[in-house]
């Protein structure tokens, strides 16, 4: 198990260095730089010489690169250019916001989706199923943006509520804080709910079908014992699966939920980065992203083995 | 499992119960659209960030509503006869920020700085500080500056952010950079920074302009992108004052307990045509569009009918202004552009490529202006960049016809040569014009009023009669804000200056 984590970690060094690459080259090819933000309408020639130097943009591309590069592996991510703040503390800071609402969200939508889900496959084709699979796929089908905004509007204008605007961070004020993420996370919940129900529901069905769940009820043994021991821990790996796969994705893609809320999360971050073409920032965020989507699935990967003792990396 | 589900349940339920800690105080809570980009005067223009700076930071001089000189920092200034001397007076009880007394070096030192070419001020243009050659130390509280040539704007242009006064100590203390540093004398300090969530500016009690003193402890500046929030923010009172535009002023209801408020900006927008690629070359053309557009019909669909038709020296600029409902080209005559482009040797019209971005009302001129091309034969594609591609084309004027909203300053040397000289670093349309060269020249040179204004007004026409833009219209800008919020006026010259503002809880 140790030389598998050793060696899917040493799989992650190509990997990021190819995504490094690969988001220079895509900042390179998009219209527009920073200095020309910077300036702005002020832009002359002597300006943008100036800026050019001072960011080292004057330099060849392959330079510009290797000197990110060389500094990076010695774990300095540079300093943003537009406003001078040091990559990676921000990130950081930032990344325990977003994981907080990630956590939050998954929480939230175990607690919809995992009941509702099993409950839908045991009384499969009954009214409470057929209830359940429109619930999932409206928590499927409707965007996030919508809902929020929605129960932004229905808050406001029925009880005149509206979620704090000050963000406070989690150890500063729990109370506080949880009046800020709770909203955001219980409409990421709720998506991500839709698709959770819908897996556990197909998975467990799957499951159900098997003779040993037939067998262990031939054994008498209790339903409670036949459902959580047998079927559901055993349908639970497309589950994991695809909440490992949320949780990667809910690092940087909350964005719209982040603006809504006006919550400063890592996606929020990535975004002002690529508009301002602040190479720093955008690097740094996304090979961090990529670092932690990486790390999620091989956490999952390694829950598979206490879930299914049958599967070994040895 | 299920007591435990229930247990998370009721807890989180008990958390929201807890009432938040809300701001204590007299504090003024802005729900803004845009993140600010730091907070140095001297490098940042960012209009998020300017908002903020312009609580921490005093220039020598200020420009009123009305485009009137005022003190600030300097109390009285002399200009020589040549126009090449400028000898300031400073106020004798200015404080840095730190507590340190302001005196005539910090002038000396803060010019220098914008006047490094390593820091890449935005000072340092001939706009700015750029044509300044010298700064000594007369006295204590005496600077004079020499200039290395006449620009009769100079002293207007020094009331800008950009021409910050700074603290020595604070910029040698961080490295060389303001951007999350304090070096001012404003009413406010700045306080803390969450980046993409908010600014706070603390009331500063040794201000030295007792009249504009403070009147909040802090001003708390939220980073609001999402308009429906911003608005729903300040329904909720969770703020007390968000900025707005003419979209959201459909979204206020009958019974919402809002004001609105509201100025005319020294601001306009139009289509900007590339007088460099063809057929834009041939005036003829530009005419014809100018013709081919019904402007009312664009102010109704992109700005509510809020906006007044304008030139490029909007009405706000006073007795600089030429009245373009006089012209003839600003009232719609399709027969008449017809006609104008038969003659260019365009009876069929042709295809071309409108670009827009940057936010909605040129977004949504952009749709208006391509119907109303379309009706004399203009075949119009209108493509919508994201901003930084946005800026790229301006700068490197690659583009058919861009719908632009532009800042007209507070004196035509800005409106006029900034804009149309041919050496005007944001004639971002090619336009060239000897006369109009001549003309900018003379303005800057001279101190008569009627003169300047009979130079600037013959070289306006020049402009607006070859066509060299078919600008449109002079928008409004909107805030809005809780009834409590009392004295806030903003204006063309400042919409952040709070002095005297107040809540009435």
């Amino acid at each position: 198990m140790r030389d598998y984590i050793i060696r899917r970690l040493l799989g992650l060094i190509p990997i990021l260095i190819g995504i490094s690459i690969a988001i220079f080259v895509v900042m390179q090819l998009i219209p527009g730089d920073v200095v020309s933000g910077i300036l702005g309408i002020e832009q002359t020639p002597e300006l943008r010489e100036m800026w050019e130097k001072k960011l080292g943009l004057d330099q060849p591309l392959v330079q510009q690169y290797f000197n990110w590069i060389t500094k990076a592996l010695r774990g300095d991510f540079g300093e943003s250019f537009r406003t001078g703040a040091p990559v990676f503390p921000e990130i950081v800071s930032r990344f325990k916001i977003s994981a907080e609402l990630a956590v939050l969200a998954c929480i939230i939508a175990w607690i919809i989706a995992l009941p509702l889900g099993i409950l839908s496959s045991l009384k499969r084709n009954s009214v409470i199923d057929r209830i359940v699979r429109v619930v999932a796929l409206m928590g499927v089908s409707i965007p996030n943006f919508a809902s929020a905004t929605l129960l932004i509007l229905f808050l406001a204008k029925g009880f005149n509520y509206h979620t704090p605007v000050k963000y406070v961070s989690l150890f500063e004020n729990f109370g506080g804080n949880m009046q800020i993420v709770l909203l955001p996370a219980f409409v990421l919940g709720s998506v991500m709910a839709g698709s959770v129900m819908r897996m556990t529901r197909s998975s467990m069905l799957e499951v159900l079908r098997q003779d040993y769940i037939k067998s262990v009820r031939a054994k008498g043994a209790p339903e409670r014992v036949t459902i959580f021991r047998h079927a559901f821990r055993n349908s639970s790996i497309p589950i994991v699966t695809l909440i490992g796969m949320q949780i990667g994705s809910l690092m940087g893609g909350t964005v719209v939920i982040e603006q809504i809320f006006s919550i400063p999360g890592l996606g929020q971050l990535t975004l002002t980065g690529i508009s301002q073409r602040d190479f720093p920032v955008v690097q740094g965020c996304v090979l961090f992203i990529a670092f932690v989507y990486v790390i999620v699935n091989l956490l999952v990967d390694i829950l598979y083995t206490y879930i299914d003792p049958r599967i070994s990396y040895s | 499992m299920r007591k435990v589900l229930a247990l998370l349940l009721i807890a989180m339920l008990a958390l929201t119960a807890i009432p938040f800690a809300m701001a204590e105080g007299n504090v003024l809570r802005y729900g803004t659209e845009t993140e600010p980009a730091g907070f140095d005067p001297h490098t940042v223009s960012s209009h998020a960030s300017l908002r903020v700076m312009a609580q921490v930071y005093n220039q020598l001089v200020d420009v009123n509503e009305n485009l009137e000189i005022v003190p600030e920092l300097a109390t009285s200034w002399e200009i020589s006869d040549d126009n090449l001397t400028y000898t300031f007076h400073l106020a004798d009880n200015v404080y840095f920020h730190s507590g340190r007394k302001m005196t005539a070096e910090d002038v000396k030192y803060s010019y220098e700085r914008i006047l490094n070419p390593d820091l890449g001020a935005l000072g340092n243009s001939s706009s700015y500080a750029g044509i300044v050659d010298t700064v000594e130390v007369v006295d204590d509280l005496t600077v004079k500056m020499t200039l290395k040539e006449v620009n009769v704007t100079f002293l207007a242009n020094q009331s800008s952010s950009y021409c910050s006064i700074v603290d020595k100590d604070v910029v040698e203390a961080n490295e060389g950079s303001l951007l999350r540093a304090d070096g001012g004398t404003g009413p406010y300090t700045l306080g803390e920074w969450v980046a993409d969530n908010h600014v706070t500016v603390n009331a500063y009690d040794n201000y030295f302009n007792d009249a504009e003193k403070a009147t909040f402890d802090a001003i708390e500046f939220y980073v609001m992108t999402d308009a429906n929030s911003r608005l729903n923010a300040l329904r909720t009172g969770a703020v007390d004052l968000i900025v707005a535009d003419t979209a959201m002023l459909d979204l206020v209801n009958e019974g919402d307990d809002i004001q609105i408020i509201s100025y005319q900006t020294r601001d306009y927008v139009g289509l900007f045509m590339n007088c460099e690629r063809e057929p834009y070359t041939n005036p003829l053309v530009r005419q014809a569009i100018n013709y081919a557009l019904d402007r009312e019909e664009i102010i109704d669909f992109a700005y509510n009918g809020t906006a007044a038709i304008s030139g490029f020296i909007p009405a706000s600029l006073g007795h600089w202004a030429v009245d373009v409902t006089e012209k003839d080209y600003y009232t719609q005559n399709v027969e008449k552009a017809k006609e104008l482009l038969a003659e260019a040797g365009y009876p069929d019209g042709f295809e071309t490529v409108i670009t827009v971005g940057l936010e909605d009302g040129i977004r949504d001129m952009g749709i208006v202006a391509k119907e109303q091309l379309g009706a004399i034969g203009i075949k119009v594609e209108v493509k919508n960049i994201e901003n930084a591609q946005y800026i790229d084309d301006w700068k490197t004027h690659n583009f058919d016809i861009m719908i632009c909203h532009n800042g007209a300053g507070s004196d035509p040397n800005r409106g006029v040569a900034f804009f149309f000289s041919s050496t005007g670093s944001a004639n971002i349309q090619g336009y060239s014009n000897a006369r109009v060269d001549e003309l900018c020249v003379l303005g800057a040179g001279t101190t008569n009023v009627e003169e300047r204004e009979a130079y600037y007004k013959e070289a306006i026409n020049i402009i607006l009669d070859e066509c060299a833009t078919a600008t449109v219209a002079c928008p409004m800008a909107y805030f809005m804000a809780s009834p409590a919020l009392q004295g806030y006026a903003p204006n063309a010259s400042n919409t952040s200056n709070f002095a005297g503002v107040t809540l009435a809880k």
